[in-house]
């Protein structure tokens, strides 16, 4: 067991713990940012497995974003501090048997796939930036450039949606 | 010392205390612009001015405070950490404060000697075995129950709210009116409104027999399975199906006779409204509609005809569309993010004394609501008095122009007694009004500084308008090149025409007098009604914007005007009021004060003044706060609120 | 060692911007006053507000000094004085940066206070208005190094700098840096007149030196950062490099403090206007010309 593996074990629980705390906490804030750093403890096991760009581009993202999906709860949420003691869930079961299903069948692909052997030549963190930006710009660019583009469309038309109300009420 | 923090003054806290000693951090009350008013410079004597009682260590009163203000600041005293001194200037009692550590006069030499003091209690004092505790009376709370949804339902006992039946919510609220700047309670009384602000809380769980997580078996016995109601309200095409009612809050919670949720006490609403929209059935959709249409019983929840349906938005369970129908909306559509916070009476950018109340929908300002808590209701004296002490007391109704009201004071004694008074001594009296219009021009323009974080306006118009005020016309000759400098640099701050233009724009109108009105283009001045003044060739200066900037362009406009105004009398003298006699009758005057048209009209018998009515041009203006502020930004409301010059100690009711 | 003489430099650095703070926000040049007033708040009593979220409370100050130090981790102050040369350093300057955000929202909402609270989403508001101005012109500086580690973007500008070889990227990252540090006229988070202290209106005694002093280390961090991205580094005749760092760090920590004194506070829609109609094309317009550049020019 090396180091590296008992870090890695380390932050793959946090990421875990982290993400239970998501539904343990009756706070949005507190939910919004425990899945911050449950992604970022997933971004700390990339770093850990040697993907540097990957590992800081993740822990970078999710801060932006969990904390963007915090002001929107915070926004639409009945009780942003969870003061309230509400309970919020609903359709329990059906959830249960969603996460139950989706467990196992992750479980499944882990242990059935067939990951090959693993790669003993690892290249340095230079050298993956720039296989990383030949692959974005090169095979990949159209997945890519295709997917920001519906992105942006789906943010043109969320704007739109959410003026709409008061479109009506104006007239 | 009274406010040490609990310990011994061990080598390590002795460090700390002389630390503390040198780096004394005041909080002002009524606040900074009154401390100039009087003459006295804070920053000279060694203090740094802090914006938040959380990081004072001084308390310091300057003068007379009345009682709703002493109120106020006990609850900053009671903010403040410890270890904390009370400093007082002109006046030794403070209660419900405690007793000062330190007074002096009101003076720059007595404010010296004063601050010599709390720095040695500081260094000797600091740390104390034994502390007093200080409770502010305001800060008793008591409990009051709310409804998380219609914050306007307040009652004393626990029960339902009248309007959707929702279970009130518990919060504790200050013992008496809102007071203080950043009151801790109150900000959490705030914040914890928009912390439950929507909350359902589920006090009264024997209610229903659950507890707040849940308790599925129970939940399954009484109600039936949520999950299998789920499948009945996915079909609702059936119309013949019986009614059944849900929680809007708690969609497990499903029950066929209409009554209350188990969990928060919410009344149920029917199926299809809670947010049964069936799916893409359009057709079921409506005619489930129809049928709930004259279900009524909600107040208004729920209850959506399809003319207030939005196209393509679903009503789901939990659904922000129902529950937040009928509540306020804001500019932005927004619903249910709206806070009340006070600002004021200490608020850092706001003239000392005014309680502002902003409701914030955001960043933004929603409803605004100011009060002045040093305003006075009567311009009268206790019992009739004589002229000089009338004459006192109408100018220490106003600390920010008692020059302006001393003069308004004695205009009106003369009219009533008859007498006229020479044309040196008019003149005279004219100089010292206009440098008195310059020097609270030169105190706006620091308050406006320090509202808009640019230090070095709020220095430089603090240090001049000190110099100005009781300098000899010579004096105020020889300065004037340099305030013109001053303004003209300050005219040309980068991004200051950005700040302001466009703010708390007012259109002409009555309300309006002083700088604001003739920002706004109307030629409104007394001055130019008086013949002293024609003589000196005075002219109304007019701006056409009537914004933020232009307000500020037109008070830098009249501080030169004054200047050369005040040059060419060439000579000031003190107000004095003339011997009056035992003169009676009535007398009416009016003065242009800083801020606009003060007029008084006042009743002598027999050499006493009976009666006085006075209008100033303050209360006209607390008015405007609302159509200054609502609907803008924060920084911009308050930006608009600072640019009318309200001085709150001339409200009257 | 090069963690301690980065740590040691660091502390010596944010002393004397605090000294040139003090000065320009009090008009006293008094080099004792920062540790005066250090000593005070930590002998002061640290008031926990009501009922505040106290997870929050306490983590938003420590958060912020965490990603100031890790931001400072990868800005080189002489050849082979840098804690970690990262081959990925100007990313992992962005993503400690960006925990600046998370960390005045756990400051904005812990305290449970109005203010504090409109302090903190401010922040989160302005985000796109400073966060894009980072990243933009570093992937221009990037671009010109073709590496995004740090020590080669300094020896990428030997024969020029970047302040002369990208001016517009210099001007956007500077005012972003400011925003991000929340400077005046940019530090609308704190802001005096609007919202009395901000964020830091409800913490007192060590908690508030803890916040003072994580706000210290980020604005060296960003100083560190323009000197790293625009003014070549270490790089300058005569003087030692790390005496070249050191002075040209002190050089852009002192006119960020200084600057913002003279003019009133930008306006918070203003702000975001300025920075998504002019900042966002700006910097787009930026790295299509060091592109085009360094396709063309070999410099």
């Amino acid at each position: 067991m090396t180091p590296q593996m008992i870090f890695l074990m380390f932050f793959g629980g946090a990421a875990v713990w982290f993400g239970i705390v998501v539904f343990r906490t009756l706070s949005m804030v507190r939910s919004a940012l425990a899945l911050l750093f449950s992604q970022t403890a997933v971004g700390v096991m990339f770093l850990l497995m040697q993907a540097e760009f990957l590992g800081v581009l993740q822990i970078m993202m999710m801060a932006t974003e969990m904390s963007v999906m915090a002001i929107f709860m915070v926004m639409f949420m009945m009780d942003p501090g969870g003061m309230g003691a509400m309970d919020m869930t609903h359709q329990k079961r059906l959830s249960l048997w969603a996460g139950g299903i989706g467990f196992v069948a992750a479980l499944a692909v882990i242990w059935l796939a067939d990951w090959g052997p693993a790669n003993l030549q690892i290249p340095d963190a230079t050298e993956q930036t720039a296989e990383l930006g030949r692959e974005l710009l090169g095979r990949s660019m159209f997945i890519f450039e295709s997917a920001a583009l519906m992105i942006l469309t789906a943010m043109v038309a969320a704007t739109m949606v959410a003026i709409h109300p008061s479109e009506g009420r104006k007239r | 010392m009274r406010g040490a923090r609990h310990g011994t003054m061990n080598a390590l806290q002795r460090i700390a205390a002389a630390a503390m000693s040198r780096d004394l951090c005041g909080f002002v009350v009524p606040g900074a612009e009154i401390a100039r008013a009087v003459g006295i410079d804070l920053g000279d004597a060694g203090l740094r001015l802090s914006t938040t009682p959380r990081h004072a260590n001084v308390l310091v009163v300057i003068g007379r405070l009345p009682a709703g203000l002493l109120d106020a600041a006990s609850v900053v005293y009671a903010q403040m950490p410890r270890p904390r001194a009370i400093l007082t200037l002109g006046t030794n009692d403070i209660s419900p404060l405690p007793v000062p550590d330190a007074t002096g006069p009101l003076t720059q030499a007595g404010l010296e000697a004063a601050i010599a003091d709390i720095r040695r209690i500081f260094a000797m004092a600091a740390f104390q075995p034994d502390v007093e505790n200080f409770e502010a009376p305001t800060l008793e709370t008591s409990t009051e129950y709310t409804c998380p949804m219609h914050p306007e339902v307040v009652q004393e006992a626990p029960g339902n709210c009248p309007k959707c039946g929702m279970t009130l919510v518990e919060r504790e609220t200050a013992g008496s009116a809102h007071r203080g700047h950043a009151v801790p309670e109150q900000k959490r009384e705030v914040a914890a409104q928009k912390h439950s602000k929507p909350v359902a809380v589920c006090h009264d769980r024997s209610k229903g027999g659950h507890s707040a997580d849940g308790d599925n078996h129970e939940q399954h016995k009484t109600h039936g399975s949520g999950h299998k109601q789920h499948h009945m309200r996915a079909k609702p095409d059936s119309t013949e199906a019986p009614l059944q009612y849900t929680c809007p809050m708690h969609p497990e919670v499903v029950s066929d006779e209409a009554g209350s949720c188990p969990k928060c006490g919410m009344h149920l609403v029917p199926v299809a409204e809670a947010g049964g929209h069936s799916g893409h059935d359009h057709k079921a959709h409506g005619k489930a509609h129809d049928e709930h249409s004259t279900d009524n019983h909600r107040g208004g929840h729920g209850g959506h005809g399809g003319s207030e349906r939005v196209e393509g938005v679903e009503a789901h369970f939990m659904s922000m569309v129902d529950l937040t129908r009928d509540m306020p909306a804001s500019a932005d559509g927004l619903k249910m993010e709206w806070i009340d916070v006070p600002f004021g009476p200490f608020f850092p950018g706001l003239p000392g004394g005014l309680q502002l109340k902003l409701t914030l929908d955001g960043d933004a300002v929603a409803t605004t609501s100011a009060d002045s808590l040093v305003g006075s209701s009567d311009p009268l004296p206790a019992n009739p008095s004589s002229p000089i002490e009338f004459v006192d007391h109408l100018a220490a109704l106003s600390p920010l122009s008692p020059v302006a009201y001393r003069l308004l004071a004695c205009l009106a004694l003369e009219k009533a007694a008859g007498q006229s008074v020479a044309p040196d001594i008019a003149r005279a009296r004219l100089a010292v009004v206009e440098r008195e219009r310059v020097a609270s021009h030169l105190g706006w323009l620091a308050v406006f500084g320090a509202q808009s974080g640019s230090s070095w306006i709020e220095k430089r118009a603090a240090a001049f308008q000190l110099k100005v005020q009781g300098a000899a016309a010579t004096d105020v000759t020889t300065l004037k090149p340099k305030i013109s400098t001053f303004l003209a640099k300050l005219q040309r701050t980068p991004l200051l025409a950005a700040r302001l233009s466009g703010i708390g724009q007012l259109l002409a109108n009555d309300t309006l007098s002083g700088p604001v009105a003739r920002a706004s283009g109307m030629a409104s001045d007394t001055r130019s009604d008086d013949p002293v003044y024609a003589e000196i060739g005075f002219s109304v200066l007019t701006m056409t914007d009537g914004d933020a900037l232009a307000r500020l362009v037109q008070r830098c406009n009249e501080i030169t005007q004054s200047l050369d105004l005040i040059s060419a009398v060439g000579s000031v003298a003190r107000l004095e009021p003339h011997s009056i006699g035992a003169a009676s009758g009535t007398g009416e005057a009016v003065v242009e004060t800083p801020r606009g048209a003060a007029r008084l009209s006042l009743t002598l018998h027999k050499g006493k003044v009976i009666a006085a009515d006075i209008k100033t041009p303050t209360t006209a203006h607390l008015a405007l706060i609302g159509d200054v502020a609502e609907g803008q930004e924060l920084g911009d409301a308050l930006t608009g609120i600072g640019s009318l010059d309200i001085s709150p100690w001339e409200v009257t009711s | 060692m090069t963690v301690l003489i980065v740590l040691v430099a660091l502390a010596v650095g944010a002393y004397l911007v605090a000294v040139l703070e003090s000065w320009a926000v009090h008009g006293r040049l008094e080099p004792a006053r920062p540790a005066i007033s250090a000593l005070a708040l930590l002998g002061r009593e640290s008031l926990l507000a009501r009922t505040p979220d106290r997870l929050f409370f306490e983590a938003g100050p420590v958060v912020l000094l965490l990603a100031g130090l890790l931001a400072v981790a990868v800005i080189p102050l002489a050849p082979g004085l840098i804690v970690t040369d990262l081959a990925t350093g100007a990313l992992f300057l962005n993503a400690a940066l960006a925990y600046v955000l998370v960390a005045l929202i756990m400051a904005g909402w812990g305290p449970n206070g109005a203010y504090a609270m409109i302090g903190g989403w401010r922040f989160l508001g302005q985000f796109v208005a400073y966060a894009m101005l980072i990243v933009m012109p570093i992937t221009a500086v990037a671009m010109r190094a073709e590496s995004l580690s740090t020590v080669d973007i300094v020896t990428s500008q030997s024969t020029l700098w970047n302040i002369a070889y990208q001016p517009l990227g210099f001007v956007l990252f500077v005012a972003a840096a400011m925003g991000l540090c929340w400077l005046p006229p940019l530090d609308l988070p704190t802001a005096r007149g609007d919202l009395a202290g901000g964020i830091e209106a409800e913490y007192t005694g060590a908690r508030l030196a803890v916040l003072r002093l994580a706000r210290m280390v980020l604005i060296m961090a960003l100083a560190g950062a323009t000197v790293t991205f625009y003014l070549g580094g270490w790089l300058g005749p005569w003087l030692p490099a790390w005496a070249w760092s050191a002075i040209k760090i002190l050089f852009v920590a002192g006119l960020m403090v200084s600057v913002g004194r003279l003019v009133p506070r930008v306006r918070e829609a203003q702000y975001l206007e300025i920075s998504w109609k002019l900042g966002i094309p700006l910097a787009l317009a930026n790295i299509f010309l060091v592109g085009v550049i360094t396709l063309v020019v070999p410099i």
